[in-house]
């Protein structure tokens, strides 16, 4: 399997998320987990790919009970 | 301006008085010189006065700059807060005790809650600012202070240290539940489920929220819901945590539980949770007398019965919950018996009994 | 700011009576200022009437990057009292042990006189600096003014929470280990964790300088470090003879309270088996100066703490028995630790499940071979009393 670069999860974690978008949240470990299992990703990775969405505002966390990573609300769902 | 992350707070050192930092680690003792005052001795032979002052908790930016202005003035710009709420002026000067105090109660913050005395109540938001609460809870703490001031001051004696502790939900962000006295808002009804619950909420999270399964996927007017098992709740708000769409308050019956016992320090006894004693108090704004009587009356009891040093818990344990529940004035009853994970182990398992 | 509507407010007003300092003051204080603070009162006055809270929860607001430190606030009568229609709270992560110059708390109450209700808690519940009330648009500013005078925002959600310890050996004699120091040093090396939610709900840290846990690290933090020390207890004969003197009753008061019965008293000379104390510190509180904790001192880490959502309240129990703390090793071990708590508890924890709650499920040994620890009597109050023993040999086979 070829390396994912940190750019490359952290678009398939928003394809994920947006997929989910209304049906499921998920928590950062969701992601993690997903990515270990499709790419062999590492932790690290992830972790950086997360911030990734985060500092770029293409994703926030949001808050219910737990905390979760969505898209924020205001932004279109589909590119 | 570059934006800046995770710089973590400033080091503490910057904000230690010069006597704390010569002194750190090599203190030798400490005693109480006055209700509120405290002296630390160095092994150097320097002495810190700390002189602790009563707190409500929710400051303004007015009130902090007046106890800036007071350390200023008496402390050489330090001061602190503590693990309690309470706010604690640090001088190396003696003589400036007097007159600190004296500004202090002037500005409606009475000195205390030092040693053996009763000492803030540590607690929550309440309807100030929380969405979950059953209870307010500054308003109940200054209700039950009011009443306690004088085991605060000092100008009553107690047998010991007394902790009490409000929070204004199951959440317990004040954590009472190892507390002599804790005061506990709750409800006494199921969440509501509101129409919109599929287009604000996971079902399945949902479901997953209840530790009683008292939730179960639904379907009303062909739409995905959720519904309750009533007799299976027991109203600890977890599910409303997850999912805004059920909300639990409930003017008429949320109210406030009184429980005793608890403790977190080693000393003696090992920590213990703290124990039912009243189950239901009406919510009485603003003053919540119920709940003002009810502590009162234990903390009477705690006062005329405790040896030197004895927390209420370990006073409970020698003279027997029997008595206790006499002594309280309050009726016992089938809410006081547990019946959930570790019930057996709460029952009474010994011919062990105090007769009478 | 202008002066904010002004709202009747008999049941409050009575709040502001008593000799305990009055809240309602407080916030007509800040009310003189804030818009947002005087429409708080008008909306606590109808809580207090109808005896129900006005405020909702909401989860998307935040500064950029973090997803700790602002919870978000709503009140459910913003068009009746749309100042505080958006009311979100700031925690702000507080100098361990709370102490402050002036200079600092001036700052931060300037930030917050300009940028928010002027409502304040000294401090939260976990510790932190708590900001009362403002608006999603202020959140930045007021985050890039922070950092500007050397503070940051604390944890909020499924993160580490804001640590905090006792004052430790600032100013206290009992002091086992440098609680400040590692609850500093835990702080920084955790950022990340503190505010980038990753893990199944909260994991809350508190550090105790002695068993009297003035922080109550035992009840409320997930891990919990609570100094000790393992030789003899440091006695005075001299001042010991002088508490007697004094009329301190020593056979009733102390020695027969001692929760191990390992003291006597001749009625001249105290007599401890330190072998059978358990350090519980009563006999030093007791006798300040003339008894003191010994001199091989460290802290025990204890594991599982939390109030009763959502399974049930739990006190925190033992993990490593005595831990030095003042080398680099032992140090590096107990944030190795930490991460292969979170590490099996992030794979196999579910959603609001705290670690406590976790490690029972799973079963304490089964967690703590997955941690990498052995098993060892300190860690329980007794060996098991259920026979039903899930034997390794039989499912090897
Ligand atoms: S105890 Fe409950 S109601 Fe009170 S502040 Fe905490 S979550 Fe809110
Ligand atoms: S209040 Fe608690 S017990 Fe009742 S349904 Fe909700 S989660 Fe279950
Ligand atoms: S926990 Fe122990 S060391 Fe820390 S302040 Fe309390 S008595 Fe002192
Ligand atoms: S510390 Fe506690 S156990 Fe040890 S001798 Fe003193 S009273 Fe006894």
């Amino acid at each position: 399997m070829a390396e994912m670069t940190v750019e490359q999860l952290a678009d398939a974690m928003y394809e994920m998320i947006k997929d989910a978008k209304g049906m499921k949240k998920y928590k950062a470990t969701d992601l993690q987990k997903a990515m270990a299992e499709r790419f062999g990703a590492d932790k690290q990775a992830c972790k950086q790919a997360i911030r990734l969405l985060m500092d770029s505002g293409r994703c926030i966390y949001t808050y219910f009970g737990g905390s979760y990573i969505e898209i924020p609300p205001d932004q279109p769902a589909t590119p | 301006m570059e934006r800046r992350t995770d710089i973590g707070p400033p080091h503490y050192t910057k904000f230690l008085p010069p006597v704390i930092q010569k002194n750190y680690g090599k203190w030798k003792y400490h005693e109480g010189v006055r209700p509120g005052v405290m002296v630390h001795v160095a092994e150097s032979g320097d002495k810190l006065y700390t002189i602790r002052a009563a707190s409500p908790r929710l400051l303004s930016v007015q009130k902090i700059r007046q106890y800036c202005d007071l350390a200023d003035k008496y402390c050489d710009g330090y001061l602190r807060f503590t693990s309690r709420n309470n706010v604690e002026f640090l001088t190396t000067k003696e003589e400036n005790i007097e007159p600190l105090i004296a500004e202090l109660e002037a500005l409606g913050h009475p000195v205390g809650g030092v040693g053996r005395s009763i000492s803030n109540i540590v607690h929550t938001q309440g309807w100030v600012h929380c969405h979950s609460a059953a209870t307010d809870a500054s308003g109940i703490v200054k209700s039950v202070m009011d009443d306690l001031i004088d085991y605060f001051t000092g100008k009553k004696e107690v047998p010991g240290k007394l902790r009490i502790a409000l929070a204004c939900c199951l959440n317990m962000c004040g954590a009472v539940h190892c507390s002599d006295i804790a005061i506990l808002g709750i409800h006494r009804r199921p969440p509501k489920v509101m129409a919109n619950l599929s287009q604000m909420c996971e079902i399945p999270n949902v479901v997953a929220a209840c530790p009683t399964a008292a939730i179960r996927p639904a379907k009303v007017d062909g739409k995905d819901t959720v519904e309750i098992i009533e007799e299976q709740c027991m109203y600890c708000a977890n599910c409303f945590s997850v999912c805004p769409a059920l909300p639990m308050a409930d003017a008429e019956l949320d109210g406030v539980s009184i429980w005793v016992g608890g403790k977190v320090s080693n000393a003696r006894s090992q920590p213990m949770f703290s124990k039912l004693a009243v189950p239901y108090l009406p919510n009485n704004p603003p003053r919540w007398p119920e709940v003002v009587q009810t502590v009162r009356k234990i903390v009477e009891i705690w006062v005329e019965h405790a040896e030197p040093d004895e927390r209420m818990g370990e006073m409970i344990q020698r003279i027997g919950w029997p008595r206790f529940f006499r002594l309280a004035g309050i009726q016992f009853s089938k809410e006081h018996i547990d019946d959930y994970r570790y019930a057996a182990l709460s029952l009474k398992r010994t011919a062990q009994l105090h007769q009478s | 700011m202008a002066e904010g509507k002004k709202y009747e407010t008999p049941k409050l007003d009575e709040l502001e009576k008593g000799a305990w300092p009055s809240f309602v003051k407080e916030i007509k204080a800040a009310a003189q200022k804030s818009p947002m603070a005087a429409a708080l009162l008008g909306q606590l006055e109808q809580s207090y009437n109808e005896k129900i809270g006005h405020w909702k929860h909401g989860g998307i607001v935040g500064v950029v990057g973090y997803g700790g430190g602002v919870i978000g606030r709503y009140s459910d009568l913003g068009d009746k009292y749309p100042e505080v229609a958006h009311f979100h709270t700031i925690r702000i992560n507080h100098p361990a042990g709370w102490f402050y110059t002036t200079e600092a708390l001036r700052g931060l109450c300037d930030i917050w006189e300009e940028h928010g209700s002027g409502l304040t808690n000294m401090h939260g519940s976990t510790g932190d600096i708590i900001f009362l009330g403002t608006t999603t648009d202020q959140l930045e500013k007021v985050f890039s003014k922070l950092t500007a005078l050397g503070f940051d925002l604390g944890g909020s959600g499924s993160d580490v929470r804001t640590p905090s310890c006792c004052n430790g050996m600032a100013r206290c004699e009992w002091a086992c280990y440098d609680t400040m120091k590692v609850c500093y040093n835990l702080t920084m090396a955790f950022q990340d964790e503190i505010h980038r939610p990753a893990f199944p709900y909260k994991f809350k840290m508190k550090m105790a300088g002695c068993p009297n846990d003035c922080v109550a690290a035992i009840a409320r933090a997930d891990l919990s470090i609570i100094g000790t020390w393992k030789d003899e207890i440091q006695q005075d004969d001299e001042l010991i003879k002088k508490f007697a003197d004094e009329g301190l009753d020593i056979q009733r008061q102390i020695v027969s309270r001692c929760p191990t019965r390992c003291m006597d008293w001749d009625g001249k000379k105290l007599t401890i088996n330190n072998e059978n104390c358990v350090k519980c510190m009563f006999c030093i509180n007791s006798m300040p100066r003339a008894l003191a904790p010994g001199k091989e001192r460290g802290a025990m880490v204890l594991l599982g703490a939390k109030a009763p959502i959502v399974q049930g309240a739990q006190l925190s129990s033992v993990l490593i028995p005595f831990i030095d703390l003042e080398d680099e090793e032992s140090w590096n071990d107990l944030k190795q630790l930490l991460e292969n708590i979170w590490e099996v508890w992030c794979e196999e924890g579910k959603n609001r499940e705290r670690v406590g709650e976790f490690a029972l499920r799973v079963g304490f040994g089964n967690f703590l071979e997955a941690i990498g620890l052995e098993p060892t009597p300190e860690m329980v109050a007794y060996p098991r009393d259920n026979p039903y023993v899930f034997y390794q040999t039989a499912k090897k086979e």
